[in-house]
């Protein structure tokens, strides 16, 4: 299968966060309790319960006293992902058909680990710290659906396809700003964008953790290390011998 | 609406003004992007920078209530630099007729049109009337538009007080946002430029509420902008079958179809007939009205079946009748609720606690009740006013029932949405619990009345028991077991109860035969030999091969057109026209004004197959199959109009046949800038006047008390005062607050920042609310003075959550007024106090 | 035969074997975990119990090589001049031509720095693994898991080690970790000073 991807266009997006009700409608996500903090934005932060959510912005403008900008958000999907690589469990995060980052909650451990690699931050866990976020629906994509934000989206700020055409799509559509387009070895969530994307409040320069990519290169050094302590103790065994003094006897019933 | 939904997409400009359709009708937006992806224009006016204005290409800000004068001086603008249409405004609109020499506008009358009665606050039509030609029995006109008695003049002469900075200086709008609306809108005034206008509360829910729509409609007609694709006027519906309930007979004034509701003066049906049928003696005009009498009979027959007869008057003296005069709209029912008129009261789907305008009162009056029946999906504030703040439940003797009803997915059924198109929707699940579909209830409901009638007479019992109710199999104590909704259907649709022939035809040809569903209302007879619940419903369910074809179920994805007509899916009334008034939108040759975008195109040689003539309509069901104006046969395109003509002169209204701006009857100015002498709508009902009136109703006009403009509006996450949503914890998550939105600077001043509780309040009532401090909401300069303007969604309610953490609806604050025509609250422009709570 | 001699009491052996104990199921449990072994893991009953396998087994290791300092910091703090003795001498482990070494106290310089070392790497693997369970700042938890990994390649190469000297290297270690008693003689020309000090003759 050709590498899918999410194509968020805030210009298009009116605010009306359908995905974020859609998404806890399919994904059955629990509620969070919340309060008005003086901002349309709900829920303040993405959660184990809220796998998407709008950013409310306003910003100045040239035309009026203000823009008004939404702007969704959620796990990036990266090509590389330091999610997967810093994961010490087998299988609880994989790389889907349609190269979303899916998880498994059976083999998460809940670790954390892959929230502190995520470049954007943008990982987050359940009550029961298992990692719980966006996977781009997989049970719907692996049927031939599109994601359920993607399918309750009015407006058409959500798309769903394939991730060459649609950023063919957006740059033909005028759009100049690619987001996520070449970060990351390309990200699954692209965004179209006529300003920077700090205007947007989008990450500048997103890095993939020196440490987790560090570690990757030389992580077969545990292997070596083990391996040659093992070979070179048999030769020492070998070549010089135990340390025994002249007489000494040793006895297995001693 | 004129048009429909996915007609947005063909439109060049798009004024939303009175609408926030992407924070209302997300679905909207989707078809104002693929238009602004076309390059067309999306130009917002509101009080607030709105989700709809986050996407315009061009923002205005206004003051609430005023804008009649944003628009007047639109109509200025256009008639000033000459950007109208003419040969659109003089063949298709009433701009040539001649007005009665004596009518006087509010230029000359200070504010007033001419033949006002001051204490009555009624106006004498008398003088609003056009000049005739007694010879031909049709108005006289002036097609140059040069008498200055035409309409056109005489609209010049309105609207040239309506200057630029006047209407600045009115409205709050910056000069130069003004101008650029102006030229904006103003440039569809060619043909093919296509300019539509999509409102909703933000404009009925005023003092001038029917103006508003009244003033726009003027403008459409002199831009040539109505009958066309891209253009009309959208009225973008509060509830998604609130154009289907309308349709059948919602309001109190009007029968299913919009026929009138009969007043005790029409003694019998010659008499309702007479008072209610447009008369013309212009060959050219349709007066579609003219049929009134088939429609009439028709729905008689459908609800007293066989007990209808002509030597009965078709049962026409069992229907209901008004006494002359009386008003039973909304705002009356609450009024006549607290002076203790009402012993009992349905609230059936509904929740006027929190809906009504001055909530306060609303809650009062339902304390006088002997009983109240609350019909509804879960318990309300209605339901629960007993027991609401400031309530004590020893002190109420009302009793409460609570009757469970199902939700729109778990029963079939038709809904017609704002474009007049009708689904059928299948039942999705069954409903939950005790639950049940309406008509079930209502069947329940009948047969009990009908058994206490019928056990213990009553007060005029043949109607009721002798009202066709034919929907399904009755058991064995008559009561039918279960309501049938496809039979409920097919009665809107109409029968033949006889074979009925056209015998005007020469030879005579059967229109249709006994039995069978009605092929559409231009079928239907006076005669008794139809019946149909609702004429304009007609073809929706209709007969094809001996089987009953619903039309509303069907689902063609076909668009022939390539204008998203889409006339194969489901069905919208009339016989499934798509856009209105499309005649106007071709030349009087039939020739599309814009032949890129033809609803309708009349091809002259082409052999009609019905008639076998040559000539013939192409594109969407044309305003009926007559040839086009210029052509032998041919007719006017307002069908609906006895003249056949738009109506830029409208003396059908109360209030003047022309627009003018009051101001609404709570405002920052002590006077009316237009006209010193009449401030608010001169013929608006008034429930407190200077001799006074009940407490609830006060009203604080230009008082230092309450010195800033509310406003009211909805958001995304609720269903209207949220009874179905604030249940759904999801939404709660999006939108868990009662919140007041507030300028920087008012916030400045008030020492209010974002996220602090505030409290709202009005001369009635007040609310808390979190504090949203933003940019979107700015003060305004009306008249040389800084206006601050607030507003609040009204989908919040004490009962749920329970613990209050909602907060309550912020209709307590609004006023006890309404249109002058409709009597629709005026919820959209009052004067509130914000104070740190 | 000669006489048998107490070298290591039972807490302390029963500390070892705790930590020993610990180490190994860390370290199996970490490989698993570095190198996604499933069949390991399977062990365990899948990855995350293994995860609690780890954590417990992370606290026991920790608890335990603090134990450890009332047995062995001390001695391993004093150095003399027959330690630099021994170490130029390679511990005889260089050579098949055994010659005399140093006496001894009741570590000998290798098993003196090895403590030492172990303690740090211990210590750096308990305060990282803690950090990385417990602790949710970002820059942290990264930081500690590149130390954690690093650091299980350093274990990786002083377990085996330790394994070898103890036994095979050493022929007559091993009864110190399992009675605590070896001969006098042996304890004598292996640990003198120790011998000496504890007035054993």
């Amino acid at each position: 299968m050709a590498r899918m991807a999410l194509l968020v266009s805030p210009e298009l997006c009116i605010g009306c966060r359908g995905c974020q009700s859609a998404c806890k409608e399919w994904n059955g996500l629990p509620a969070v309790k919340t309060v008005n903090r003086g901002t349309f934005e709900n829920p303040p932060d993405l959660t184990g319960a809220d796998y998407n959510r709008i950013r409310f912005m306003e910003v100045p403008s040239a035309q009026d006293a203000q823009r008004w900008l939404f702007v969704s958000q959620r796990c990036m999907h990266c090509g590389d992902a330091a999610c997967m690589k810093i994961c010490p469990s087998s299988g609880a995060l994989f790389r889907a058909k349609n190269g979303a980052v899916v998880f498994d909650k059976g083999k998460c451990i809940g670790c954390k680990l892959c929230g502190s690699a995520c470049p954007y931050g943008l990982i987050r866990f359940d009550q029961a710290n298992k990692v719980s976020k966006c996977h781009l629906c997989h049970d719907r994509t692996e049927a031939g659906l599109t994601p359920a934000c993607v399918k309750t989206c009015p407006s058409g700020a959500l798309k769903y396809g394939d991730r060459d055409k649609l950023a063919a799509e957006a740059s033909a559509a005028g759009y100049s700003n690619l987001y996520g387009e070449a970060d990351l070895g390309g990200t699954g969530v692209l965004y179209a964008f006529k300003d920077s994307p700090k205007v947007y409040g989008m990450l500048q320069n997103p890095a993939f953790p020196a440490e987790v990519h560090f570690w990757s290169g030389i992580k077969s050094l545990a292997y070596l290390g083990l391996g040659a302590t093992v070979a070179a103790s048999a030769l020492h065994y070998l070549v010089i011998g135990p340390h025994k003094e002249e007489g000494e006897e040793v006895k297995k019933d001693e | 609406m004129t048009n429909h939904w996915i007609d947005f997409r063909n439109a060049d400009v798009i004024l939303v003004m009175g609408a926030n359709p992407a924070e209302n009708h997300p679905i909207a937006m989707k078809w104002i992007a693929r238009a602004r992806e076309r390059g067309a224009k999306l130009v917002v006016v509101d009080p607030r920078f709105t989700k709809t204005a986050s996407k315009a290409d061009l923002y205005a800000p206004i003051r609430p209530g005023t804008d009649i004068a944003f628009l007047g001086g639109l109509i200025n603008y256009i008639l000033q630099k000459g950007l109208y249409f003419r040969e659109y405004v003089v063949n298709y609109t009433n701009a040539s007729y001649l007005v009665n020499p004596e009518f006087k506008g509010p230029g000359q009358l200070e504010g007033l049109f001419s033949g006002y009665n001051e204490k009555a606050r009624q106006y004498d039509k008398k003088t609003w009337s056009f000049q005739m030609d007694e010879a031909a029995g049709v108005p006289r006109k002036d097609p140059s538009l040069r008498d200055p008695h035409s309409v056109f003049q005489l609209m010049k002469q309105q609207y040239s007080r309506y200057s630029l900075e006047r209407v600045s200086a009115i409205t709050g709008t910056p000069a130069d946002k003004l101008a650029a609306v102006y030229q904006a809108y103003a440039s569809t005034g060619r043909p093919g430029r296509a300019g539509t206008e999509l409102y909703a509360m933000g404009w009925t829910q005023h003092t001038v509420g029917t103006q508003n729509i009244r003033a726009m409609s003027i403008i459409q007609l002199l831009l040539g902008n109505v009958g066309i694709a891209g253009g009309g006027i959208n009225a973008l519906r509060g509830e998604s079958n609130v154009q289907g309930s309308t349709d059948h007979g919602l309001l109190f004034n009007s029968l299913p179809g919009y026929l009138s509701v009969p007043t005790a003066s029409m003694a019998d049906l010659a008499a309702y007939n007479d008072k209610n049928t447009p008369k013309s003696k212009d060959a050219k005009s349709v007066n579609w009205w003219s049929n009134k009498p088939k429609y009439m009979v028709s729905y008689l027959k459908a609800i007293y079946g066989a007990h209808a007869k002509k030597e009965n008057d078709f049962c026409y003296a069992w229907l209901p009748k008004l006494d002359e005069g009386m008003n039973a709209s909304w705002l009356m029912i609450f009024d006549n609720m607290i002076k203790g008129r009402y012993e009992g009261f349905f609230a059936w789907g509904q929740n006027p606690a929190c809906s009504g305008a001055n909530s306060n009162k609303v809650r009062k009056g339902l304390a006088k009740l002997e009983w109240m029946v609350n019909v509804n999906l879960f318990d309300n504030e209605t339901g629960s006013f007993w027991r609401g703040p400031g309530v004590n439940p020893a002190d109420i003797q009302t009793e409460v029932f609570l009757l469970p009803a199902c939700s729109s997915v778990e029963k079939e059924g038709s809904i017609t949405n704002s474009g007049r198109l009708a689904q059928w929707r299948r039942k999705a699940i069954e409903p939950i619990g005790q639950s049940r579909p309406d008509a079930e209830i209502m069947n329940e409901l009948y047969f009990r009345v009908k058994g206490l009638y019928r056990k213990e007479g009553g007060k005029s019992p043949a109607p009721i028991l002798e009202l066709a109710w034919d929907y399904g199999a009755p058991g064995p104590d008559g009561k039918i077991e279960k309501v049938d909704i496809s039979r409920v259907a097919m009665e809107i649709n109409g029968y033949y109860l006889e074979d009925v022939w056209d015998k005007k035809a020469v030879p005579p040809k059967q229109l249709g035969k006994k039995g069978a569903l009605c092929a559409s209302f231009v079928t239907l007879q006076a005669d008794g030999s139809t019946s149909c619940g609702n004429w304009i419903y007609s073809q929706s369910y209709t007969q094809k091969d001996g089987k009953a074809v619903n039309m509303m179920a069907r689902r063609s994805k076909e668009d022939p057109t390539g204008l998203g007509l889409f006339a194969g899916w489901a069905w919208a009334w009339p016989v499934n026209r798509r856009i209105l008034y499309n005649r106007a939108g071709v030349d009087p040759n039939g020739s599309p004004w814009d032949p890129k975008r033809a609803v309708i195109k009349w091809e002259a040689l082409a052999i009609d197959k019905v008639t076998g003539k040559p000539g013939l309509w192409k594109g969407d069901v044309p305003d009926g199959p007559a040839p086009p104006l210029a052509a032998k046969g041919g007719k006017y395109p307002f069908i609906m109009k006895p003249d056949g003509m738009g109506a830029i002169f409208g003396p059908g209204l109360v209030d003047g046949p022309f627009p003018e701006h009051y101001e609404p009857l709570e405002s920052p100015l002590q006077a009316n800038p237009m006209s010193a002498k009449v401030r608010i709508n001169p013929a608006a009902r008034m429930f407190y006047t200077a001799q006074g009136g009940l407490p609830e109703d006060v009203f604080a006009n230009a008082d230092p008390r309450f010195p800033i403009v509310g406003t009211t509006y909805r958001v995304t996450e609720h269903w209207q005062t949220g009874v179905l949503t604030r249940h759904l914890p999801w939404q709660m998550e999006l939108q868990p607050q009662q919140f007041v939105e507030l300028s920087t600077e008012l916030a400045g001043q008030k020492d209010i920042k974002s996220g602090d509780k505030v409290t709202v309040s009005s001369a009635r009532g007040k609310v808390w609310a979190v504090a949203i401090v933003t940019e979107r909401f700015r003060p305004v300069m009306v008249m040389g003075k800084v206006v601050h303007q607030v507003g609040l969604p009204w989908c919040y309610g004490w009962q749920y959550p329970t613990d209050g953490s909602g907060g309550d609806s912020s209709n307590l604050l609004t006023p006890t007024i309404g249109d002058a025509n409709t009597l629709i609250p005026e919820t959209k422009a009052f004067m509130v106090n914000v104070q740190k709570a | 035969m000669s006489r048998m001699v107490k070298k290591a009491g039972a807490f302390e052996i029963v500390n070892h074997w705790m930590l020993a104990g610990s180490c190994l199921v860390l370290a199996l449990s970490g490989f698993a975990f570095v190198f996604h072994l499933d069949g390991v893991a399977a062990l365990f009953g899948g990855f995350p119990p293994m995860r609690a396998w780890h954590n417990i087994s992370g606290v026991v290791f920790a608890v335990s090589l603090f134990l450890t300092v009332f047995s062995y910091l001390p001695v391993s703090l004093s150095f003399s001049a027959d330690d630099m003795k021994w170490l130029s001498m390679g511990g005889g482990y260089l050579s098949r031509n055994k010659k005399e070494l140093p006496p001894q106290d009741k570590l000998n310089t290798g098993q003196k720095l090895y403590y030492l070392v172990l303690l740090g790497m211990g210590a750096v693997m308990s305060a990282s693994g803690f950090t990385i369970w417990l602790l949710g700042n970002k820059g942290l938890v990264l930081l500690s898991y590149f130390a954690h990994n690093l650091f299980f390649v350093f274990f990786m190469v002083a377990i085996p080690v330790h394994i070898y000297l103890g036994t095979f290297a050493n022929p007559g270690t091993l009864r110190i970790m399992l009675s605590g008693k070896v001969p006098l003689d042996w304890a004598r020309r292996r640990y003198g000073k120790w011998v000496s000090r504890m007035g054993l003759g």
